[in-house]
């Protein structure tokens, strides 16, 4: 089967299903193709090599990633009823215009929040360098950075309760280690640094925290 | 009134087609359908066995030879509404078929009185048994789960395919579709013959070749399925035919693997009638239901136990 641009299937064409069949029953084309063009099948061999196995099998995994998603399988359809060649409609365009269409709002507004703070260069070369990081350390970068407690707590979904009790290492009110393991990844994260570094050396005070107790 | 013909047939041997025919027949007589099978194997007839019926000398021979008419040669079964025509079991005296006899063979069937008559096909795609099916209202095709019946069940659709343009095409655009085809095997070129972008370039052939190939979808049967994996391959082939040969055939149904069929066959009893409660009685229920889905059968379903 050719995947040249004048002969391009319709997706619907490729997973064998009408146009306006439900949701479900893409997946479960889907699954049945899958389970067809894959190489051990004993009912394509004869039929398709290997090669012509695994292009088709591409072709209906890109049908899937469209059609599988009810934002671009409506842009498609919408696409398709305009008349538009099939050759300019890939995964790749429809996602790029669907990203356009809905853009990711929650993403700018941190944005916006980091721009806020003005950067210190020394300040900036202490943190890349720096080994040990103790809360002290990580309140000391939060507020560099202009981002308040209840802010990280809306970003990273982290009580702000916990927040400052990791930022004190206030065992008494912390969860079991695995899970402030977790917090601190991912404040850590939302501050823009190494995860493992900060944490392996947060777990260190941790640690000995929690034997003192 | 005229009955509607159900073919059954297979690229292999040995797949179930006899059984499959039988007990879609039984099933279709206890649905209260007037039924008559017809052995039209012409070299290994085995029908009454599988019907639990004596051999006799009344045998679609005297009808092939032009003795008898077909209604002479039906015979009851001690199933009711269910009749059969015995297959040719003496190999004395050869018989060939030209796909003109298998012509009037069909018109000869469409002037008896039944509500359904099955024909049972021999293995393989010869031009009598492509002719019969080409004719019939209902298409089967049986096939079993292993590689060797689906290779041939795909071969048997690809001469189905062919025979149908030799009757719509061109002299020359047929020779010229066989040497292509041929060509395209032995060169074993990259990328596979699409019948489609092929029959579209192609002058000489007159209609529109897949349109009416696809009004009268063949169905097929799984036959001997004995995991979910071998019930799934049905829309593999499916999806198959219609990537290969741009064919859209119908995946009927399956029938699962069951020991209680060979001992039925062993002991020369019709399986259904014999085991009433298997679960294979249930898919052949909604098999025939699939099949004559154009009527009413919501309340005729309890008839088969």
């Amino acid at each position: 089967m050719n995947t040249d641009a004048d002969t391009k299937y319709n997706y619907y064409d490729i997973l064998e299903v009408s146009s306006h069949c439900p949701q479900h029953e893409i997946t479960t084309a889907y699954e049945r193709a899958k389970s067809t063009y894959s190489v051990d099948n004993p009912a394509i061999y004869t039929m398709f090599n290997q090669e012509e196995a695994r292009e088709l099998l591409k072709m209906v995994e890109e049908a899937y990633l469209v059609l599988g998603n009810k934002i671009l399988r409506t842009l498609y359809d919408e696409k398709i009823g305009q008349q538009k060649p099939l050759s300019s409609l890939t995964f790749e365009s429809l996602q790029a215009e669907s990203k356009s269409l809905f853009s990711e709002t929650p993403k700018k507004s941190v944005q916006a929040n980091s721009e806020k703070y003005k950067v210190d260069a020394d300040f900036e070369n202490e943190i890349i360098n720096k080994t040990d990081w103790s809360g002290e350390d990580l309140k000391k970068v939060r507020e560099y950075k202009k981002i308040t407690i209840e802010k990280m707590s809306d970003t990273t979904k982290i009580s702000s309760y916990y927040i400052q009790a990791i930022e004190k290492i206030d065992v008494k009110n912390l969860p079991a280690y695995v899970f402030v393991r977790g917090y601190v990844s991912q404040i850590s994260k939302n501050l823009g640094l190494d995860e493992k570094k900060v944490c392996d050396s947060y777990m260190k005070y941790f640690k000995a925290a929690l034997d003192k107790k | 009134m005229v009955p509607k013909i159900i073919v059954v047939g297979a690229g292999k041997g040995g797949v179930g087609k006899t059984f499959v025919s039988t007990n879609l027949a039984i099933t279709l007589s206890k649905l209260g359908h007037s039924t008559l099978v017809i052995d039209f194997d012409l070299a290994g007839a085995n029908i009454h066995t599988t019907l639990g019926c004596q051999i006799s000398d009344t045998t679609l021979l005297s009808y092939l030879s032009k003795e008898q008419s077909l209604s002479n040669l039906v015979q009851p079964t001690s199933i009711p509404r269910l009749s059969y025509i015995q297959g040719v079991w003496d190999n004395w005296s050869t018989v060939s078929v030209t796909t003109s006899d298998a012509n009037q063979f069909v018109t000869d069937i469409k002037k008896l009185n039944y509500d359904y008559v099955i024909i049972d096909l021999g293995p393989g795609a010869t031009a009598a048994h492509l002719e019969i099916f080409k004719n019939a209202d209902e298409k089967i095709l049986v096939t079993s789960a292993e590689p060797t019946s689906i290779e041939k069940t795909y071969r048997f659709v690809e001469s189905y395919i062919v025979s149908q343009l030799q009757s719509s095409g061109t002299k020359e655009a047929i020779e010229r579709l066989k040497i292509d085809l041929k060509k395209y095997r032995n060169e074993n070129k990259k990328g596979h013959f699409s019948f489609r972008s092929y029959l579209t370039d192609m002058t000489g052939f007159t209609f529109d070749h897949f349109d009416s190939l696809n009004s009268n979808q063949i169905r097929l049967i799984m036959n001997g399925t004995r995991s979910h994996q071998d019930q799934q391959l049905g829309f593999s082939i499916k999806s198959v035919c219609n990537k290969y040969f741009d064919l859209a055939i119908n995946y009927t149904g399956f029938i699962d693997y069951d020991n209680a069929v060979w001992q039925s066959v062993r002991n020369k009893e019709p399986f259904l009638i014999k085991m009433p409660f298997t679960p294979l009685s249930g898919q052949f229920l909604s098999i025939c239901k699939n099949i004559i889905s154009s009527e009413n059968t919501a309340n005729q379903t309890r008839a088969v136990v």
